[in-house]
């Protein structure tokens, strides 16, 4: 990843986390938040690896923890995760797939409210298991409504790494 | 040589890509350690310390970009607002609607109990108030069936002879003077109103105890007839019950049950009475409960 990239990366999750904060996270929908930055983590990751996804679920969740004053660290610790893990996805199944943004911003979505109820969980902190379980359809719905535009936009901003240029741990024998 | 065995080339390390997976695991693990290490430090002193004051300052820092998405996301979030209110607006008028029904019902059904408890009250009051007379007792009992229309002069009780109501007893309202017991079952009575066609009560005039019959006159309203016209009754005078005169011949209703008001009085030079209207006090056609007057000493 080039320094450009580095910068157009930091500039979208960073107006991505403060949109979260300040814009989408007053808008719910049959209870849930669509949730543009977990989107945008997504199709950043998809297109620039999983450390890049790691590197930046992390700064995204401090931008999110500070600006909301939460838990410093919590979202953090699960969007790196969450960067981490669709990352590794693009680079060796998902690679080149057209379904790939939309399985990823799905099954994203589900665990990283699951995370997060695990951690507030763990934490001691208001779990409500049901109304997250119930508001996890919606949020679904809305999340790949946003998939698309997002992932277009990220691609356009951010130039499709060459196949040679990701790292690859599966071996294609014969 | 299909049984000779075939030396396999020893396999080709990849150093670089090896390396590549360390580093990224490595650099994964650095950053879930650093963000564990975050949120035990903010849990253990979320309002105080260095970490504390760091947010602070970032949150400050942030502070005019959130403002900023805020005031950009404005007519967005307005234009939202609006639509939600329009397509929310049916289903919310039609929730008002049944709120409006049901509370109009308890409102009804308050009014309804707060007017059967006014006449209650007056009954209450009639019956230990000094014009209750004192050879009777009161057997409290509720309207079941009121006058069925403007041809209809009596109504039905929810109490009869098991409760000792007896024929020809008395039956008043807190206002005044309702009828006589017509009929009696074992567990209901029928009562004959004041304004029965065959209904004659003795009555006098309290204010000039002029004397003279109740009854229903031509065209249905209720007069004092009998009254000499050299004898005095004004408008607005009080008619109570005359009562027993002779011993021999008790009365039906004892004195002093409030009848009614004088509404008018007329004369004419070809009639020997008086032409006295009197409106009942007792609402005739919207009584909810009754007290059927019970002589104390059974009569003879």
């Amino acid at each position: 990843m080039t320094l450009g990239d580095g910068v157009k990366a930091a500039a979208l999750l960073f107006v991505a986390a403060v949109a979260q904060v300040s814009v989408f996270a007053e808008i719910h929908v049959f209870g849930a938040v669509p949730d543009v930055l977990l989107v945008s983590l997504v199709a950043f990751a998809l297109l620039r690896g999983s450390v890049a996804g790691a590197v930046g679920g992390f700064f995204a969740g401090l931008i999110v923890d500070t600006a909301s004053l939460g838990t410093l660290g919590l979202t953090s610790l699960v969007l790196t995760l969450a960067g981490y893990w669709i990352g590794r996805y693009g680079e060796t199944t998902g690679r080149d797939r057209a379904h790939a943004p939309f399985l990823s911003v799905a099954v994203v979505t589900v665990l990283y409210q699951l995370g997060l109820l695990v951690v507030h969980f763990v934490l001691g902190e208001s779990a409500p298991a049901g109304a997250v379980v119930r508001s996890l359809v919606p949020a679904i719905v809305l999340n790949l409504i946003l998939t698309a535009p997002i992932y277009a936009l990220v691609r356009r901003l951010l130039r499709p790494v060459q196949r040679d240029e990701l790292t690859a741990e599966v071996q294609l024998l014969g | 040589m299909l049984a000779s065995s075939v030396q396999r080339s020893k396999p080709t390390p990849y150093p670089s890509k090896a390396r590549s997976a360390l580093i990224r695991r490595a650099i994964v693990v650095a950053l879930v350690l650093v963000a564990l290490t975050l949120v035990t430090i903010s849990f253990r002193s979320p309002t105080a310390g260095a970490l504390h004051d760091v947010q602070g300052a970032g949150s400050t820092v942030l502070r005019p970009f959130q403002i900023a998405a805020t005031r950009v996301a404005a007519p967005f979030r307005d234009a939202y607002d609006y639509v939600h209110s329009l397509a929310n607006a049916k289903s919310e008028n039609k929730k008002l609607r049944q709120i409006n029904a049901k509370l109009r019902e308890k409102d009804i059904h308050r009014a309804a109990l707060a007017a059967k408890e006014q006449q209650l009250a007056k009954l209450l009051h009639f019956e230990q108030g000094r014009a209750f007379p004192n050879d009777f007792q009161a057997i409290n009992v509720a309207v079941i069936a009121p006058p069925s229309g403007p041809f209809s002069h009596s109504l039905t009780v929810e109490a009869g002879s098991s409760s000792g109501i007896r024929l020809n007893s008395p039956v008043v309202s807190g206002e005044g003077l309702v009828g006589i017991v017509s009929n009696v079952t074992p567990h209901t009575a029928e009562v004959t109103l004041l304004t029965d066609p065959d209904s004659f009560v003795a009555a006098r005039d309290v204010n000039t105890q002029v004397r003279g019959m109740v009854h229903t006159g031509p065209g249905g309203t209720l007069i004092l007839d009998q009254v000499p016209k050299q004898l005095r009754v004004k408008a607005r005078d009080v008619l109570v019950t005359a009562g027993t005169r002779n011993a021999r011949y008790p009365d039906l209703y004892p004195y002093g049950i409030p009848i009614g008001r004088v509404s008018s009085v007329g004369a004419t030079d070809t009639a020997t009475f008086l032409q006295v209207q009197v409106q009942p006090y007792a609402s005739l056609g919207s009584l909810d409960a009754v007290a059927v007057l019970v002589p104390k000493k059974p009569r003879r």
